[in-house]
């Protein structure tokens, strides 16, 4: 059960890790991130079960679709509306407008699949169905995988942002778009790789646990209530506190769930809104406009 | 003093009299229960769709509107089944418990605006409709249903008027949608109503002339969740039944929808104009039900790219058409013609 809530925790962290990184970099909300994480899915389920592909290489692809998909969104649909902003434009409004095309995506994308795939769930055989025991303890392997390969993907991202050039642009960028424009960074490849790259951490989420779940075009809609309760928990575009808050909610709702079963979502709500009366802007975010 | 009614305001007001007998000579004529439900859902639908807007004038974003009109629709269901009351007492009722609802939950979440009101909303409105699935004493995933019709009314002259075919239902929601409205424009006419245009515009500007954002934004949200209150308890009875997924997201995201397409400059008369096309519009082109949200979803995108003041925004840069512009107009084509320029 620890391991579960570990293996949920990880899987919230990189999609809300990927939504920071779109709302940072970009300053748009994505809805749409939930059907990007189930799109993840069912490119893992066609590479690797229909094409026959080595897991490695599937999850690779998966991962590299989906960063196609962000960068496409961003050209066609973000892109236009993020243009037509300028800097008196009320907060209010951008934030509507962003939110909106993103909502109209995640309807597109959706209904999209539902009408392409089917409602029908695809099962994919566990990749590691091995269990590890120590002593008396015995450990899913594909659990572990999860967490393994989620970790992998944060501490690719830390040197990313911390040691390459583009992270550092990404930082400033997220600090003061206008500034770095006029220092000579190309913001508009900044944003497009930010969109990308976020989008590509749902897809290889969603390609990590089909194989442990089962992979249906309502797997969205669950996580992203989900994700946006650890960015609320762990504050709004913090990647520390998205990674505090989605281990904080996998185990709390894995540990709820064994005990409370259906309603522990609620009472999670609850929890967490009255969390906030304490600290308005999440463990380690601040609160603002 | 003299009263003076200018020509506009009161060619505004004529034509506001005609809508409104229009609208209430309507079911004399149109005999088809069918076309009485649309306008009847579209009526509920411009409620929902002004608590939007209601909530857009301050600055605020929500995407759980649709989770007080379940409220709304829970209790008053609840109240009539359980508790015996009558619809006419479960009414206000439902809309005041929407209306504490949204005090509670306010009270924290209003406090920081932006980015984390909107995620709150809509992660509010999937705990409600998982709520209502969840406990068996909420009716769980099958709803409630058997939900008892409005008490007939005594009218002097008349006689009762008796809740069977859908002509009541349809003059009771359009009393409520005009009763909502005009407390709306009422709100919007005062002082509080600038004060949440002023927050709108700058709230930083609108905080150093004293105006309190939080107890403003607060009032908004409790007022506007209260109508979405009212919304839901017709709806439970107008149904008679109701199912948790009526109230889903995607609920939200279409009343959302309602106040975008319409405008959201224009806060009453937006929603009414999005509510209407939204729902008529579907119906008339025969849609499959499994095509319609890839539709909608496009239309959200397309809105947003290409005409983001929504119809009637996009109506009003059009110059206004009159003898005086029309003059005008024709004079500048005259003189571009007669200066021979660019007629090469």
């Amino acid at each position: 059960m620890l391991v579960n809530g570990l293996a949920i925790g990880m899987l919230y962290v990189l999609i809300v890790l990927g939504m920071d990184m779109i709302l940072r970099g970009t300053r748009i909300l994505n809805f749409a991130h939930g059907q990007v994480y189930m799109l993840g899915a069912y490119a893992f389920y066609f590479t690797y079960l229909v094409f026959h592909l080595h897991f490695v290489l599937a999850l690779i692809l998966s991962g590299l679709a989906m960063l196609a998909l962000g960068a496409l969104s961003y050209l066609g649909v973000f892109g236009f509306v993020q243009r037509r902003f300028t800097p008196g434009t009320p907060f209010s409004y951008r934030l509507l407008m962003s939110a909106m095309a993103s909502v109209g995506l995640m309807m597109i994308l959706q209904q999209g699949t539902l009408l392409g795939f089917g409602t029908k769930e695809r099962g994919i055989p566990s990749i590691f169905p091995q269990l590890l025991t120590f002593g008396s303890v015995r450990l899913p392997l594909e659990r572990l995988f999860i967490v393994l390969i989620s970790l992998l993907l944060c501490l690719f991202l830390y040197l990313l942002f911390f040691k390459t050039k583009l992270g550092k642009a990404m930082r400033a960028v997220s600090f003061d778009a206008e500034v770095c424009s006029l220092l000579g960074i190309n913001t508009f490849w900044v944003y497009l790789l930010s969109f990308g790259i976020g989008c590509a951490l749902a897809g290889i989420a969603g390609a990590i646990v089909a194989p442990v779940f089962s992979v249906s075009p309502d797997m969205g809609h669950g996580i992203i209530t989900a994700a946006l309760l650890v960015m609320m928990v762990g504050g709004i575009g913090s990647y520390k506190g998205a990674l505090v808050g989605g281990l904080v909610i996998g185990l709390l709702s894995s540990f709820g769930f064994q005990f409370l079963g259906q309603l522990s979502q609620v009472l999670l709500f609850v929890f967490v809104i009255v969390f906030l009366i304490f600290r308005p802007g999440g463990i380690l975010g601040e609160a603002h406009d | 003093m003299r009263l003076t009614i200018s020509w506009r305001t009161s060619g505004k007001l004529a034509g506001l009299l005609l809508v409104l007998a229009v609208l209430v000579l309507l079911p004399l004529v149109i005999r088809s229960p069918y076309l009485i439900h649309l306008l009847i859902m579209t009526f509920i639908g411009v409620v929902l769709g002004m608590t939007f807007s209601m909530l857009f004038s301050t600055g605020l974003i929500t995407l759980g509107a649709a989770a007080f009109y379940a409220i709304g629709a829970y209790t008053s269901a609840l109240l009539t089944l359980n508790a015996g009351l009558s619809f006419w007492l479960a009414l206000p009722l439902a809309t005041l418990m929407a209306g504490v609802i949204a005090l509670l939950l306010g009270s924290i979440i209003v406090r920081n605006p932006g980015v984390a009101f909107v995620v709150i909303t809509f992660i509010f409105n999937a705990v409600v409709v998982e709520a209502a699935g969840g406990l068996r004493q909420l009716g769980g995933w099958g709803g409630i249903l058997g939900i008892p019709r409005p008490d007939p009314i005594p009218l002097p002259f008349y006689g009762p008027v008796e809740f069977i075919t859908k002509t009541p239902y349809y003059y009771l929601m359009l009393a409520l949608l005009l009763l909502i409205m005009l407390v709306f424009y009422a709100l919007y006419n005062s002082r509080i109503g600038r004060a949440w245009r002023a927050i709108k515009l700058s709230p930083a500007l609108a905080e150093t002339l004293g105006i309190n954002l939080y107890r403003y934004r607060l009032l908004a949200f409790v007022i506007a969740s209260s109508a979405a209150g009212v919304a839901g308890s017709f709806y439970a009875h107008y149904f008679q039944s109701i199912i948790p997924e009526a109230f889903g997201g995607w609920t939200s995201i279409y009343i959302q929808l309602y106040s975008v397409l319409g405008g959201l400059d224009f806060y009453l008369l937006g929603p009414a104009i999005g509510a209407a096309i939204m729902t008529f519009l579907p119906e008339f082109l025969r849609v499959a039900k499994e095509i319609e949200p890839l539709i909608t979803g496009a239309l959200l995108v397309m809105i947003i790219l290409f005409f983001p003041g929504g119809i009637l925004g996009t109506l009003r840069q059009f110059p206004r058409l009159g003898p005086a512009s029309l003059s005008a107009r024709l004079g500048e084509i005259k003189n571009w013609l007669l200066s021979g320029r660019n007629l090469r």
